[in-house]
């Protein structure tokens, strides 16, 4: 039972760190192709959003200045307002990856990896990003990304928005938006979607911890929310998430659905999210302070080899995070900073009757802050420090019987470091990144995590990206 | 009396038919106000009241000047960068009545109180705005602008401006960049320091 129980936990945290290693994204050509308007209007350097990039945004992508195929009822009501151009968008990543330290030989034998890896494409995109209709947009993004070698939906935030006048004359936006990964649909840089590293390696070796809200659930959750926005500063938002699995099938029928105990991480019912954010301005710079969260209750499941049904106790995962964005946007010299911390309480009562966790409540604690300096948007600096902490669970982070690299001598999650890049862009959709991750800490240890005298700085990486959006 | 013959010569730069609020009918009203709201306010502020020093402030502006820049903007033919930028496919989808009740709006708002930014410069701003500086070859802004610099039907308002965007339009004007032949002319004896202090004695400037 117990080996069951192993074998099912590696092949979530599997699915995890697939998911973990699939990097973030992305700017979008198709919007200036819309506007008319350059990518510094909604962008510092993208992906970071400027103020109006956050209206546009919270807007729903609708403002546009391209030629229209029109209908209309006699009594002149819009029936049809169709962009003439697809506000369709390429990106492209192609990279190359070094580890400091190879990893052992997956195949088996004696010897090791290689220590660099080269992806040609790293990813492909394809996005739909703009007006649906009056009122409603959409950012579509499909990939192919070389781990899976497949193309797979990506992040897709499809959102109604309208704008009501108030009394001398401010403005609240109000919308409704629906998206697959939590934070997606966010305004600010602070947050997980959309937060640094922008681009990263899926080639590099990823910790063993992460909250649910924090890229865990990408891609395999639909939510719904509705959102306003009074007078461009105050921001509130709520909404629930239910999961939409992608390349899952019902045992019985072969179909899509319904989802049943074969599948592993399951959302029981509805799982709230909320957001509240203010944003303030003065001269040159642009202040964000918020708050997010949500509480996820899951059901684990068991995948296909040792189905557990979707019923009885859940594991639930309550996240609560602040988070704090500052722009400092000049002529020349750009500036911003986002951190964020997200706490989360697990009371994992159904991992713990199985004996997949050694505690029936863990937590994590995840800190990021990252400082970005531009010259007139050509040549960047970024740094940022990361730490995750948590409670030691044999159960949920074990060490392993040989050479893990993604296993815990210590049963810890704890994982911190630094990453500093370099950016140049001769163009503003064209960028050539040089980042480097190094890693004091890396699941509970410095020196010797794995328990086999694997370092963290081990799996320090250098990571070379030519990231082409057009 | 030179300068004043060039302004007088020049000032078809700026002259466009006139934005009278009685001429702009209710629907380009109601749909001006509902994109000021919703996506000018975005850079140019509650009611045209910029913060951000890089975007112009427009509350009180002329709305003979506005609509001038509109059109401009539409027809392509303003060039300095933030033109390109931003405002070249802002003012892409605007209708003529439309873009006059944006005009029409903005003039209509409340000028801003100055704000008063290096003192030290303001004798040498006011000087070269009021009396220009014939040995440098620059003449008196206040021939066009009028002495307050509230501007005129045919020339812009300046009172209020933001430095840094009035500095950006003066080194666009030098460059031809935004392609002005009065303004180059003016701009062209301007150094660095005396653009300064002309635009910081404008910024200082109330309604």
């Amino acid at each position: 039972m117990f080996k069951i129980q192993r074998s099912r936990i590696a092949a979530a945290l599997a699915t995890m760190l697939m998911f973990l290693l699939v990097p973030k994204a992305h700017a979008v050509p198709s919007f200036a192709r819309q506007t008319g308007m350059a990518c510094e209007a909604c962008h510092t350097v993208f992906p970071e959003l400027t103020h109006f990039g956050r209206m546009f945004k919270a807007n729903g992508y609708t403002l546009d200045n391209l030629k229209q195929v029109r209908d209309i009822t006699t009594e002149r009501e819009n029936m049809l307002v169709l962009a003439t151009l697809a506000p369709l968008s390429v990106m492209i990543q192609v990279s190359q990856t070094w580890l400091d330290r190879p990893l052992p030989d997956g195949g088996g034998s004696t010897g090791h990896s290689q220590t660099s890896t080269t992806g040609f494409p790293q990813q492909l995109s394809l996005f739909y990003a703009g007006k649906v209709a009056p009122h409603l947009g959409a950012m579509i993004q499909a990939s192919y990304d070389n781990a899976s070698g497949s193309i797979g939906i990506d992040n897709t935030d499809l959102r109604f928005a309208n704008l009501l006048l108030l009394p001398n004359d401010r403005g609240l936006i109000y919308g409704i938006d629906a998206n697959n990964n939590p934070t997606v649909q966010d305004l600010w840089n602070s947050t997980p979607a959309w937060g640094f590293p922008y681009a990263a390696s899926n080639a590099g070796v990823s910790p063993l911890a992460a909250t649910q809200i924090d890229g865990t659930l990408a891609q395999d959750v639909a939510g719904l929310s509705f959102y306003a926005m009074w007078n461009e500063s105050l921001y509130a938002e709520i909404g629930a998430y239910h999961s939409a699995k992608q390349g899952i099938t019902n045992p019985i029928t072969g179909a899509a659905g319904p989802l049943d105990g074969s599948v592993s991480n399951v959302i029981s019912g509805a799982a709230p999210y909320a957001r509240i954010a203010y944003e303030h301005q003065w001269r040159r710079h642009d202040v964000e302070i918020g708050a997010y969260g949500a509480d996820f209750k899951l059901y684990p499941g068991g995948g296909s080899s040792s189905p557990v049904p979707l019923s009885g106790p859940v594991n639930q995962f309550r996240d609560v995070a602040e988070d704090l964005q500052y722009q400092f946007i000049g002529v020349q010299h750009l500036f911003s900073l986002q951190a964020t911390h997200i706490h989360e309480s697990a009371q994992l009562d159904a991992s713990f009757d199985a004996g997949v966790s050694s505690n029936p409540n863990d937590t994590i604690d995840t800190t990021r802050i990252t400082g970005s300096y531009y010259y007139r948007r050509k040549i960047g600096v970024t740094v940022s420090h990361f730490s995750t902490t948590g409670s030691a669970d044999s159960g949920l982070y074990p060490s392993g019987p040989q050479p893990g690299v993604i296993t815990s001598a210590d049963s810890s999650p704890d994982t911190r470091g630094w990453i500093a890049e370099f950016n140049f862009l001769p163009w503003l959709n064209t960028k050539f990144s040089l980042q480097y991750s190094l890693y004091d800490r890396f699941n509970g240890g410095g020196t010797d995590y794995d328990g086999f005298g694997r370092k963290a700085s081990s799996n320090d990486t250098t990571y070379l990206l030519v990231w082409l959006t057009f | 009396m030179r300068y004043l013959l060039l302004a007088v010569l020049t000032g078809t730069v700026f002259s466009v038919s006139s934005v009278h609020a009685a001429n702009v009918d209710l629907e380009s009203r109601i749909a001006a106000e509902r994109i000021a709201v919703g996506t000018c306010a975005a850079c140019h502020g509650w009611k045209g009241r910029s913060i951000a020093p890089k975007f112009p402030v427009l509350a009180g502006q002329r709305a003979n000047y506005l609509l001038s820049q509109l059109r401009a903007f539409k027809a392509q033919t303003r060039g300095d960068p933030d033109a390109l930028g931003y405002m070249w496919g802002m003012a892409a989808p605007l209708d003529a009545s439309t873009m006059a009740a944006l005009a029409d709006y903005y003039s209509r708002q409340t000028a801003l109180a100055g704000v008063r930014e290096d003192p030290a410069l303001l004798a040498r701003g006011a000087q070269i705005y009021q009396q220009g500086d014939s040995a440098e070859g620059i003449p008196p802004c206040a021939a066009c602008h009028g002495m307050g610099a509230a501007g005129t039907d045919m020339y812009p308002r300046l009172a209020g401006q933001h430095i840094e965007y009035l500095m950006k339009q003066l080194r666009s004007f030098q460059t031809n960049l935004r392609d002005v032949a009065i303004m180059h002319g003016v701009a062209q004896g301007l150094n660095e320091h005396d653009m300064r202090a002309v635009a910081a004695y404008l910024q200082g400037l109330g309604p």
